[in-house]
């Protein structure tokens, strides 16, 4: 099997450029064990799927060489600037453009200067891949492609890996509940914004970590409505099509909010 | 405010879209990629535009634009030099811009403050590594490519999005009339961009070659009736049945004015019952265009301040 490691993470830049907040420290402290779990299984790419990278034309894939810059998040600009330096696996993501038209999407590849990366897939990289050492494949998400034609996309780009003998580590950046609150509020007091949204997260993690694939895509539908899953939890679409439904439990790094929704971080226990 | 210092006057407003495609057709040399033609009816349309706003001779130039989008808040621009490469994320290929602008920061900071008292949650931008998005660059160039004028850039909190409609319009409303005393206040001779498409279904796959005109149609007989309604509409001057129609236009036609810049540009000018100038109408991947002027001052319903010392300044800092 290609995939040696898989992870969910939150794509919020609060976790970095403040985590001396407690609640969001946590999130911080989750997402370094995470970067450590990734690092140990020694993959050669990370397929990387961020639904902050919005597309709706085309499905668009990252295939610029190297990509540093600085970014400032549109929302939270006061807390700092955002570094970041990646390195793409260019033959990996060519193949996969060139590949999508056999699950009937059309790709576009990215490559230009100063291309604005989003600030989930920085803030993952910067603590799963700091500068970038491991090869990445970055894959935007489609407001118009739904669940299934991610799950779709996330194994496609996992078989390819596989045909070019690369071992994988998979990597969906998204929350939990995306909903938010809209206020100023106090940030060392940060919550879920409403508990239902908790108990939508936590049945979900409980889930994942028991390894039950088949709970899983009974609960996820209503997850992406009643709980207001972040982008339909495309991003777990993403990872669940890389890992074919194949893991048998999941480690939860770290769960909590991220001005109130819900964030968490999951390694995947693979077969 | 100074016992000197005339009362500011919003001299007009602007609906004034922000496909990229128009800078990439028009070729300025701010931009990288070249074009051969295209959306000439909307370009010509802008050329109109930026002829009426030469005689009104602003002070400043606000823009709300969709694509800053802020979930925590209404965020204004608040360096006073922002620069930069801008490059769409959507349309890499046919936008990428070098942009340099001047803020008055200001007019940004009592439009923040007024909000405030509005109830609404504001916040200044001060990061000078900002990067200014897309909606707000299109649309300056589009309509005053000379970059000469000073600007006040506010985001777009998407509240209609997150509550109903009608809720999220309100708190547009709100942001427009704090927007309109924050003008007064300063005595700044104001002009409004409101950066929004109108029926915003769009094709999901772009030409071979984008500028390739015999592919260009409204995505959607439904909805280029609906924007057809709503300029008729405004080109009667019929201010309460547009906006009586409004969730309804944006629910059928999925319009962008959801976003929020339309109800905020009305609300700062106070809703006038005047008939909007339609420069143009065009579609851009399908989507519905319109670039339509209110001209306050020609209709008597402003009171243009004459030039402050304070306004002179900033204009002598951004030229």
């Amino acid at each position: 099997m290609a995939v040696v490691s898989a992870f969910l993470v939150p794509g919020s830049p609060l976790p970095y450029v403040k985590r001396d907040n407690p609640p969001w420290g946590r999130i911080a402290t989750g997402l370094e064990r995470a970067g450590a779990a990734l690092v140990q299984a020694k993959p050669d790419v990370i397929l990387l799927y961020s639904t902050q990278w919005i597309a709706v034309l085309d499905q668009l894939w990252q295939t610029r060489p190297r990509v540093s810059g600085l970014h400032v998040d549109e929302n939270w600009h006061e807390y700092g600037e955002l570094p970041y330096k990646l390195r793409i696996d260019t033959r990996l993501a060519k193949a996969c453009v060139a590949a999508t038209s056999t699950i009937g999407v059309k790709s576009k590849a990215v490559n230009y200067d100063e291309f604005p990366i989003d600030t989930g897939t920085i803030v993952a990289t910067n603590f799963l891949n700091p500068g970038g050492k491991i090869p990445m494949v970055l894959a935007s998400n489609n407001l118009y492609h739904d669940f299934a034609l991610t799950e779709k996309l996330g194994r496609l780009a996992a078989r390819l890996a596989n045909k070019q003998k690369k071992r994988v580590a998979v990597v969906g950046v998204g929350n939990f509940s995306g909903a938010f609150f809209r206020h100023e509020i106090d940030i060392a007091k940060d919550k879920i914004v409403a508990p239902k949204y908790d108990r939508w997260n936590k049945k979900i993690l409980a889930l994942l970590q028991a390894g039950d694939g088949k709970g899983l895509s009974a609960a996820l539908p209503e997850f992406a409505t009643k709980g207001q899953a972040d982008m339909g939890f495309k991003h777990g679409a993403w990872v669940l099509g890389a890992l074919g439904g194949k893991f048998t439990g999941a480690q939860v790094h770290a769960y909590g909010p991220l001005y109130g929704s819900g964030g968490a971080v999951v390694e995947f226990i693979l077969k | 405010m100074p016992r000197t210092q005339k009362k500011g006057a919003i001299v007009a407003g602007f609906l004034a879209p922000h496909p990229p495609h128009l800078v990439y057709g028009e070729n300025p040399p701010q931009n990288e990629p070249r074009s051969q033609c295209g959306w000439e009816q909307l370009r010509w349309a802008y050329e109109r535009a930026r002829k009426s706003l030469d005689t009104l001779k602003p002070d400043v130039l606000l823009v709300h634009s969709p694509h800053w989008i802020t979930q925590q808040g209404h965020h204004f621009l608040g360096v006073p030099k922002l620069s930069g490469k801008s490059v769409d994320p959507i349309f890499p290929n046919i936008f990428r811009y070098t942009f340099e602008l001047n803020v008055d920061v200001a007019l940004a900071e009592a439009c923040c403050a007024e909000g405030a008292k509005q109830g609404l949650y504001t916040k200044m931008m001060r990061n000078p590594h900002f990067r200014v998005d897309y909606g707000t660059i299109t649309t300056l160039h589009m309509i005053r490519p000379q970059w000469d004028i000073p600007v006040v850039g506010l985001s777009a909190n998407n509240s209609p999005y997150y509550l109903s409609t009608e809720e999220g319009l309100e708190e547009m409303d709100r942001l427009g009339k704090a927007t309109r005393t924050a003008i007064e206040k300063l005595g700044r001779r104001a002009v409004l961009l409101a950066s929004n498409t109108l029926c915003h279904w769009h094709f999901h796959e772009e030409p071979a070659l984008p500028e390739d005109m015999s592919q260009e149609h409204p995505q959607s007989l439904s909805g280029y009736q609906w924007d057809m309604r709503m300029i008729d509409l405004l080109r009667q001057g019929k201010t309460k049945e547009v906006f009586r129609l409004l969730p309804q236009f944006i629910d059928e036609a999925f319009a962008e004015v959801k976003s929020g810049a339309f109800t905020w540009m009305f609300a700062a000018m106070g809703y006038p019952e005047i008939p909007a100038e339609l420069h143009g109408y065009g579609t851009v991947i399908g989507t519905g265009n319109a670039v339509m002027e209110w001209n306050l001052a020609r209709a008597g319903l402003s009171k243009p301040a004459s030039k402050t010392r304070a306004s002179r300044r900033v204009i002598r800092q951004a030229a």
